[in-house]
């Protein structure tokens, strides 16, 4: 990550502070909010680990920091609520990152996800 | 009751001993006997009553029962509600202590962020549409023969799936291309039937075979702000503080300055090339009247020519002078 990402608090909401620096032409809040929710991809977080990211102790700290995405008030900006904060749980487990590099994982993974993507708004459809 | 009908069964006793007397005298006496008769109506009567009696008990009896079985019944319910409303008193509520703490939320809130979500987590129609077979039979690939569809994959990339990121995101491209198996087998079922041709498919019903993922797909992150900070920094730019189009607007802002300098300069040197043109015509100019000057002053020298002639005429005052001496 070319991101600074040393700092331990979560960045300032969209519009509270002008004067936040920018990378890019971002600020910090859109590029950790744009990686958190890539992070719902499984194929992105296939190709995180085969970049060996997700054996990098740096790295694993960063995804531990990323967890305010799930609290108030950074949750109401996930717009792929789902997958988003699924895989970013189940990146804490060590073991989950090991086995991402495994395209059958992701496979099942993928084929999980659009099954449940269109599963449960059925279901909540088929209730009385 | 039991004296009730006591004396009537005395007084039947009684009015029969007597009879029993007096037909033992040998006397019997009418008025006797009907006393017994009398006796004996009035003994039924008590029987009746008696049976009346022994009815109606037998009715008080058992609506005791009834009552006291209502009693108890009264009694357990009231009790359980009891026992029932302690235990619901005493019950904690279970607290999901691992799930995090709960948050407070306005349910305008909640429908702000149900519409803004809706499209990316809410399938098209036409997605929800045999996606599960879709699924399954991703699920069914990926299960049974991954090395199979990881072949047909790497044959189809040209790339291993760990080669890159791109070469690992054309699960894109397998789904599609199973269930163009699916369905083309599908119409070669029935397409005798009522199966439009798989050409025609796509101008009917522009979601057909549409795919949905719960996602970001691979475009929308090679699109996104991260592909774009890569992107500076590998090309040797600290993304830090750089914004693009703070630098486009800068840019643009040199090229106009750079422009209208420029203007600037040639509008300088045209006015300096005019001016050096008049500088030009001017001396030309002077030049030209210089000459004239010159010319004239050359006219003018010829009439100076004359002028000595005059001269030489006023000396003739001289030569009169002297003519006068002489």
């Amino acid at each position: 990550m070319s991101v600074d990402s040393s700092t331990k608090e979560p960045p300032a909401e969209p519009g509270a502070n002008q004067d936040e620096p920018k990378y890019g032409g971002y600020t910090r809040f859109e590029l950790e909010l744009e990686f958190v929710q890539s992070l719902g991809n499984p194929q992105y977080l296939n190709h995180l680990a085969t970049r060996k990211f997700l054996t990098d102790a740096r790295f694993v700290a960063y995804l531990k920091y990323l967890l305010y995405w799930a609290r108030p008030p950074y949750l109401k900006y996930l717009t792929y609520p789902g997958p988003t904060l699924k895989h970013l749980q189940l990146l804490q487990e060590e073991k989950f990152r090991e086995n991402i590099i495994s395209p059958e994982l992701v496979h099942l993974l993928i084929a999980e996800g659009m099954k449940a993507g269109v599963e449960w708004h059925q279901e909540t459809e088929t209730k009385p | 009751m039991d004296k009730y009908l006591d004396a009537r069964f005395e007084r039947v006793e009684r009015a029969l001993a007597s009879l029993i007397d007096s037909i033992a005298k040998y006397n019997p006496s009418e008025k006797l006997g009907e006393e017994l008769v009398a006796a004996d109506r009035e003994l039924a009567a008590g029987l009746q009553a008696l049976e009346t009696h022994h009815n109606n008990h037998a009715r008080i009896q058992q609506l005791r029962a009834e009552t006291a079985a209502l009693d108890a019944q009264t009694k357990d319910i009231i009790g359980a509600l009891w026992a029932m409303r302690k235990e619901v008193k005493n019950t904690h509520t279970t607290v999901y202590a691992a799930s995090g703490p709960k948050y407070q939320f306005t349910t305008a809130e909640l429908l702000d962020y149900a519409r803004r979500i809706s499209s990316t987590t809410l399938p098209p129609q036409a997605a929800i549409n045999g996606a599960a077979d879709r699924a399954a039979a991703t699920a069914g690939a990926a299960g049974t023969s991954p090395d199979a569809d990881d072949a047909a994959r790497s044959s189809q990339g040209g790339q291993t799936p760990t080669a890159s990121f791109g070469a690992s995101f054309n699960g894109g491209s397998a789904t599609p291309t199973q269930t163009q198996t699916q369905t083309q087998s599908q119409t070669t079922v029935t397409s005798t039937f009522t199966e439009l041709p798989m050409n025609i498919k796509p101008a009917v019903n522009p979601g057909d075979g549409a795919v949905f993922y719960p996602w970001p797909v691979e475009e929308q992150i090679r699109g996104g702000a991260l592909s774009a900070v890569d992107y500076l920094s590998t090309h040797g730019i600290d993304p830090r503080g750089y914004d693009p189009e703070e630098e486009e607007q800068r840019k643009k802002e040199e090229e106009q300055a750079r422009k209208e300098a420029e203007e600037r300069a040639r509008q300088e040197r045209e006015e300096a090339e005019r001016r050096m043109r008049e500088e030009r015509e001017r001396m030309a100019r002077e030049r030209e009247r210089a000459r004239a000057e010159a010319e004239r002053r050359g006219s003018v020298a010829t009439g100076f020519i004359q002028a000595p002639a005059k001269a030489q005429f006023t000396f003739l005052d001289g030569l009169d002078d002297d003519d006068d001496d002489d």
